[in-house]
Formats: structure tokens, sequence, C-alpha cells
């Protein structure tokens, strides 16, 4: 039996396994650091505070770092052997450009020497993994925001939308805000990623987060330097800012109402079928407070029917919706590599990259 | 090389109403958005901080003053002060082409890395509080593609100028840098995509219909018909007479929805005194547009207001939670494209077609049409009638024109009107298909430079109207643009017969398949 792997790479975190969806992913996270390989003393001074991040806003863009990162995935933390590779499926954003998805092929064989490839879109796996086959997805990462809908498993690329928001600038914002009340303070980014998703949170409606405007409860934190810090209205800014844009200084509606608007060109049959079975997915949509916020909003959008959220199964694990594009490529991972759909390493070398553009979908 | 197969070229089709674009091949277009474009004019608003906070939009610096204009209906769906909504194409043809570039330009555009942190990744220094955080909206761009690595495919209506086209390959090669270009009239894909070389293409968009008829791949110019009576007028004669019976339509900006009591909701009306007119009408013309494709029909016999005057109401809910019922309406607004004299009795639009009194009914243009041509392909032409464009899915128009154009020609013709099955593929008239076609394998202008005494030059070629004999396969001829002696690129257009794959490799060497470069006329000939 080959092995056949799952990987969901993302701008902050890459999750892989074998495809077993009860376990969980194995999660790590994407950004490396550059170590100069001959280790002369004059350039590694140089090199040493240098991040890669080989995934941007959800693309993969420095393609030699991805090769590093995936080879350190497959033979280290997947413990394949070089020569005996299994099956891997990837995962996909939404607009993927064609040629990031060649490449990863191509990567995927050349490099790799896999035997089997499956690429399949985020918003379809992650219904996948609530058990539905229609619905929308509200995808909000680290790097961007999808909101796509999908109709038996396709997704309907008219209707659905992809923004440059996420966690990462949520982070920012984070950090902004406390450098408002603490101008002295030198953060490092990671510790301000660390803060924010311990005390992020969303206010319960629009009056409540003006209310905190003015005062709210604080909560002291310890910085590793031993310095107290009182966070305050800091936590419901970044929460409040994907349901008013204008938080970020940008021009668009809040989430809520861009996914009404994004389902509103779909032909009205479909409406209901696609709004009553919205799946929030995505690290930043695992906020205190927002799922709850996100239903509330959902009441009083300009529509006739009412966004409504999913509720996973119960035998799935705990934290899905956080990776469910992850559980969703394993559930379909085993309907997919058995019946043979995937492209092997055969039809690579009679076809070349494009190949994965008629199989995969 | 262009020659193979698997060529993800782009294919780009302009409307009145909506630009489509997507990857060749493919049975749907990736990005949808309205071609209507918002713009801001700056003289007035004088406020250097918004030009860092909108990368998507472009600074446009005419020399009459600056505007900013906002593309696709992200950007169009939201409100904003001041701001116009303004349309490229008025007739059919294009007239401000600053608005088109920026339209491609969120259609295609490169994914740039447009991440201005305040500073490097690893470490951030909690920035002071006056610099702004830059986020920017790259996301705006649909196909997030490198123009230079893709032929394109431009889609344009069959009136179509030589101008236009000029224009259009200038922007193409000199913005974008394409590497290769096609142009393409609307009704020859249409014909393309339903697998006919011969066909009567009746395309009734957002902005006009028009009846073209296409003969092996050619349009027959001269029989050409079009009417100003397309999606947008519809819609606006269904605004009309909404308000006009007191059912005012909100726009989705000026309400919003209050939670009062736990599970009671109130809307409350917002107003935004800088909103203008246009981009009301525009945010009301979506709503109605809805209203229209839900509810409308088009009547089986003609429409008259007493046998309609007792049909049963359809209920429609509007965005604010208002239920507005719509009766006879359903079946008046889609007969004006049978009958554009009822236009008259619809209150407030009775003076829009004053100017245009020859206006006539989708079967009357067919007819006019096909009787222009040659005799011999009138027969054929009947018997494959195809009906694209948003409009032209509405429920019973195939049915109602087939019945209406039975009774016009008595005679033995055979009519059949087709209609693809799919709506979406009506919508987009699937040029796709067309592409990536095997039994095609055109040549394409390719962006060449040509090295002469006078410093290089890019040398391309455009297609031009054949020269149309009534129903007679014409000859194409092609002319170059530039008159340099040095013209060493062919454009073929192959029939769907003959398979010719002329390569060019682009700037480093040009291979000649066909010997003679210079004698178009005996190329052309060779051809038939």
């Amino acid at each position: 039996m080959e092995q056949v792997a799952v990987v969901d790479v993302g701008s902050k975190v890459l999750k892989f396994n074998h495809a077993l969806p009860e376990i969980g992913p194995m999660v790590i996270p994407t950004q490396m650091k550059q170590v100069p390989e001959d280790g002369s003393s004059a350039d590694a001074f140089l090199l040493e505070n240098k991040t890669v991040d080989p995934v941007i806003r959800g693309f993969i863009s420095d393609w030699d770092a991805m090769e590093d990162l995936l080879k350190h995935v497959f033979y280290t933390g997947l413990g394949w052997e070089m020569g005996n590779e299994g099956q891997v499926l990837f995962t996909d954003p939404l607009s993927t450009p064609k040629a990031i998805r060649e490449q990863l092929v191509q990567m995927m064989f050349e490099n790799f020497n896999m035997s089997g490839f499956y690429a399949s879109e985020q918003a379809v796996l992650s219904l996948y993994a609530v058990g539905r086959i229609s619905g929308c997805t509200v995808d909000i990462g680290h790097g961007k925001t999808d909101i796509a809908s999908v109709i038996e498993g396709a997704v309907q690329h008219i209707s659905s939308r992809r923004f440059e928001i996420g966690g990462m600038d949520l982070t920012i914002l984070f950090a902004q805000e406390l450098g408002k009340s603490y101008p002295l303070m030198n953060l490092s980014f990671s510790e301000c990623e660390k803060l924010k998703e311990r005390y992020a949170c969303c206010a319960e409606d629009a009056a409540s987060y003006d209310q905190f405007q003015q005062s709210c409860p604080e909560e002291q934190h310890t910085l590793p330097d031993g310095q107290v810090i009182k966070i305050g209205r800091a936590r419901y800014t970044v929460g409040e800012a994907l349901f008013q844009p204008s938080i970020l200084n940008l021009e668009a509606h809040g989430i809520v109402e861009q996914l009404v608007r994004c389902i509103s060109t779909v032909s009205s049959e479909n409406h209901r079928q696609l709004l009553e079975n919205t799946v929030l997915c995505g690290g930043s949509a695992s906020m205190t407070g927002f799922e709850d916020r996100f239903q509330k909003e959902a009441n009083i959008c300009s529509s006739a029917i009412r966004p409504c959220l999913v509720k996973p199964p119960e035998y799935m694990p705990d934290n899905l919706l956080k990776y469910s594009a992850w559980v969703g490529g394993a559930i379909l991972a085993k309907v997919v590599f058995p019946q043979n759909q995937h492209v092997t390493k055969a039809d690579y070398d009679e076809t070349g990259p494009s190949i994965v553009h008629r199989k995969c979908f | 090389m262009y020659g193979g197969d698997e060529v993800s070229a782009i294919v780009v089709d302009l409307g009145f109403h909506t630009c489509k674009a997507g990857y060749a091949g493919e049975d749907a277009p990736k990005a949808v958005f309205p071609s209507e474009v918002g713009s801001i004019d700056q003289m007035e608003v004088d406020d250097t901080d918004k030009s860092d906070k909108n990368s998507g939009s472009a600074l446009d610096s005419k020399s009459k003053g600056k505007r900013k204009l906002y593309v696709g209906s992200q950007d169009m769906g939201f409100r904003r002060d001041h701001m116009e909504v303004l349309s490229p194409i008025k007739d059919g043809i294009v007239v401000d082409w600053d608005m088109v570039e920026n339209i491609w330009d969120h259609a295609l555009s490169s994914y740039k890395l447009n991440i201005i942190y305040l500073t490097c990744y690893g470490a951030i220094s909690v920035p002071p509080p006056n610099i702004k955080l830059k986020i920017l909206l790259t996301g705006r761009k649909c196909l997030l593609i490198d123009p230079k690595e893709h032929p394109m495919l431009l889609a344009e209506p069959c009136f179509n100028t030589q101008l236009q086209r000029e224009k259009s390959a200038e922007i193409m090669f000199e913005k974008y840098q394409v590497p290769a270009l096609f142009l393409a009239k609307n009704a020859v894909l249409t014909s393309f995509a339903s697998g006919r070389a011969t066909s009567l293409v009746v395309d009734s968009g957002g902005g006009s219909t028009t009846v073209a008829p296409v003969h092996d791949g050619y349009v027959l110019q001269k029989a050409v018909a079009t009417s100003p009576v397309g999606g947008e007028f519809l819609t606006d004669c269904l605004l009309k007479s909404l308000e006009h019976k007191g059912l005012p339509i909100k726009p989705r900006y000026a309400f919003k929805r209050k939670e009062i009591r736990p599970g009671e909701f109130q809307v409350v009306d917002l107003d935004f005194p800088n909103t203008t007119e246009s981009y009301k009408l525009y945010s009301q013309r979506v709503i109605v547009g809805d209203i229209k494709e839900c509810v409308c029909r088009v009547p089986d016999t003609p429409y008259d207001e007493t046998s309609y005057s007792n049909i049963p109401m359809t209920p429609y809910e509007l965005p604010d939670g208002q239920t507005i019922e719509i009766g006879a309406d359903r079946f008046k607004i889609p007969d004006v494209l049978f009958n554009p004299s009822l236009v008259q009795t619809i209150p407030g639009m009775e003076n829009s077609l004053e100017t245009l009194s020859f206006v006539r009914g989708l079967p009357q243009m067919v007819i006019e049409s096909i009787n222009k041509c040659d005799v011999d392909i009138r027969r054929e032409l009947f018997s494959s009638i195809l009906l694209a464009g948003g409009t032209a899915s509405m429920q019973q128009l195939k049915e109602r024109l087939e019945k209406d154009l039975l009774e016009e020609t008595p005679q033995a013709a055979r009519v059949k009107v087709l209609a693809s099955g799919n709506a979406t593929e009506r919508r987009f008239r699937v040029p796709l298909v067309y592409y990536n076609c095997n039994r095609f394998r055109l040549m394409l202008e390719t962006n060449l430079s040509v090295n002469t005494a006078f410093g290089s030059v890019g040398a391309y070629w455009h297609l031009l109207v054949p020269s149309s004999k009534c129903g007679s396969p014409s000859l194409s001829e092609f002319s170059c643009l530039s008159p340099h002696a040095l013209l060493l690129q062919i454009y073929i257009y192959s029939r769907f017969i003959n398979l010719y794959a002329v390569v060019m490799t682009g700037m480093k060497s040009m291979e000649l398949l066909i010997s003679n470069a210079n004698a178009p006329n005996m190329l052309s000939c060779s051809t038939y």
C-alpha cells in the first residue's frame, strides 16, 4: 500500500501528515532561516538573521526554499525514504495562477520523485471536512482571506473572492495599537503574534465595540524581559478589524457583507444551499468570540437568507476548523488515490505539468 | 513557441455590462466583473494620503485633472463620496481607453509582492503612530497572471473600427507586452463555441442586440443588424415602471438593519448626501437587474394590456426585506425586445427611443439580416440561429423567437433556434473553447521588434474586415501597420479545415514556413 501524505501549505504554518483524518495534522511553521552553506565566517554574520518566507499571501513564491522545507517534511517529518516516496495531495488557495500549480507538480515529480500527485482547492476541502459538498467557506488565514462558494464540489469562481488581509495584518495592527500606549516598547513580530493569539477577541456587536473604545477591561501580561504591560483596547480593535475594515484603512465592507454580496452573484436557486452551509475556517477565525459575532452580523445583514454557520460533526477532532483544509484533504485522499484519479508519474512523463489542470479540479 | 496544443492563453471579453476574462480551454471565465468604473475627480478632493492606500486603482493624470478609478465589483460595491459611475463603452465602441486599461489591469495583472511593511519581517519595533498601515489590496486583480507569458485573445464587437483595433493592439503590446495577440469577433466566437462555422448569431447583451451572420468563420459585415435595446435598456424600463407604481428601490448602502429587541429587526434608512446620482442609479440597476433575471419571462404571444391585466403577481424580496409584487411587468418588459414600440407605454421611458424610430424588433432584425445575405446560404442560416448573451438567456425567448420567425417565413425554410443548455455558457459566450480547439492552429500576431536602420520598431499586423461579397467566403486582406520592407511576419488565419502553423519565435529569429512573405495576396489565394 502506497503511503499517502496530505500537505496544506499556508503562509504561516505548514500542515502535513499521512492521510488519517482522525489524527489531525502535524504543524510546522513555514518561516525558515537561511543558514550559510559553506560556513565561512564572513558570510555567516550577515546571513544569520535572514528569515525566508517561501509562502507569501497563500502562494508559493520562493521555490528553492519551498523545496528545502518539503524535503524536511517528507524525509524527516514523515519518515519516508528517498526512492520510496508515496503519493501526495496538496491544497491550493483560491485563484491560484496556473503557473504555480504547474510548477508544484513539476517539483513533486522531478525533484521528489513522487509516484502520485493530486491538488485540490482549499474551499472544497474545508467543506468536505464538515461533511458537505455545497456551501460557502470563509477562510481567514495568515496571509489572505478567501470567500468561496462551492456547488457540488466545484468552486464557483465568479462568486468567490480573495482578499489580502489576514492574521499577519491583524498582528501589525495589534502592534500599532500597543505602540500607542507603549511607544518605547520593542517587540519582535513573533512575540506580537503570540500576544495577539492569546488576547485578541471580538466585541459582541458594533455598539459594544464603541463602548469598549471608551473603557474596557484590561489584561496584564508579563513580557519575557520582565516588563509588565496592560493590554486593553487593542484586543478588541483587532477583533473588530475584520468586521469594519476601515480600522485597517481599507475602503471595503465587513466580512459578512462581502460574503452576502459574493453570493448574490450566484443564481438564486442556490442561495439557500450556499448561505445555510457557511463554514468559517482558518487560523484567524478561531479568535475568541469571532463566531458569535459573525452569526450576529449575519442576522442583520442585507439579504433575504441569512448565512448560517455549520457545526462540525462530533466525530471530528476539536480544532477542526483551524485545519479544516488539511482534514478535508485527508478525506479526499482516501477517495482519490485508491480510485486512481490522481496524476501518476507515467501521466506526468507523457503529458508534462499541464496535466494537473486536466486531472485535478 | 506558441504552436503547441497546450497553450495557456488568456481570453478577455469586454462587454457593455460585464467584462469576462479567463483561461482558454476552460468552460467558464474566472473573472467576471462589471465594466462600469467608479471615478472620483481629484480636483475637488485634495487628499494625498488616499493615494497611498488604494494601490489597485490607478492614479490617472490627465491634463484636465486627476481622477481615481475604481474597478471591479468589490470596489464598485463600496459607496464613496463623489464617486461617479462611468462606462468606457458607448454604442459598442470604446471611448475612454484609460478606463479600459484599468479594467484590463484589474482582470489580468501580475501578482506583485506588494507587502510594504514598515520594517522587515524579522523584527518590528512598534511603529510610531503617524505612519499609517499600508495594506495593499492586490487581491483585487482577478486572474493574477503575468501578461508577458500568456498569449491573449480579445473578443471584439462585429462593428469594431480599424482605429479601435489598432488601439487595442497598441495597448496590449506596449503596455502589457503580451507575446501574441488575436482579435476575434464575438459572433465568430459564439459560432465556434457551438461547433458551427456557419450560423446566424443573435447576441443580446447588456448594451445592445446584434444580429450577425457568420459564414465559414467570417462575419458578413453588410448583413449585421444592431439595435440599442439590450439588457440595460430593459432594466431601466423595469426600474421606471416600478418607480411609477410607487415601489422605490432602495440601494444597498441606503439602509441598515438594527436589532432593537432580540429576534426583532428594524430597517433604518441611512442618508449619504454626497453620493452621486450615477452611483445611486448604478446600485439600483444592480438590484433591478436581479429582479429582471429572476422574475421576467418572455410572453408566448405579443403583449397587450388587457390580456395580461389579471395574471397573478409574483413576489420578490428586496435586500432591505421589503417584498414587492410584480405582475404584468414580468411579461411586458421582455416583450420590448420583440416590440420596441411598447416602450411608449412605460411611463418615464417615452422619450428614449424617439430618435431611433426605426428600431425593429428581434424577429424583424433576424429576417432583415438574412435577407441581406446571399440566397444560397439563407437556408443554412435559418436552420442554425444561435442565441448568445445575458439577455438571450431569458426564459422562453428561444421558443418565442422560433414561433415568430416561423410566422414570418412561410416558405419551406426550416427555422431552428439554438441556445446552449447551460445558462452560464450562453451568458459568457464561451470563447474559451474556441481557442484551445485542436482543429485550429492559429498563427498569432507576435510582438516582434524589427530592427531597421531607424531603430527597432514593433511591427504588428491587424486583421481587417474581409472584403465582403455578400454570402461568399471573402479573401482576408492583411495590412501591416509598419511600412517597413523587412516584414518577416505572416499572419494566416486558417479555416478550420486546414491546419497551418507558422510559428514566429519572437525576438531572436524568424522562421518563414511559407515562402513568400511579401505577397499576401498569393497567400490568401493559397488557402482557399
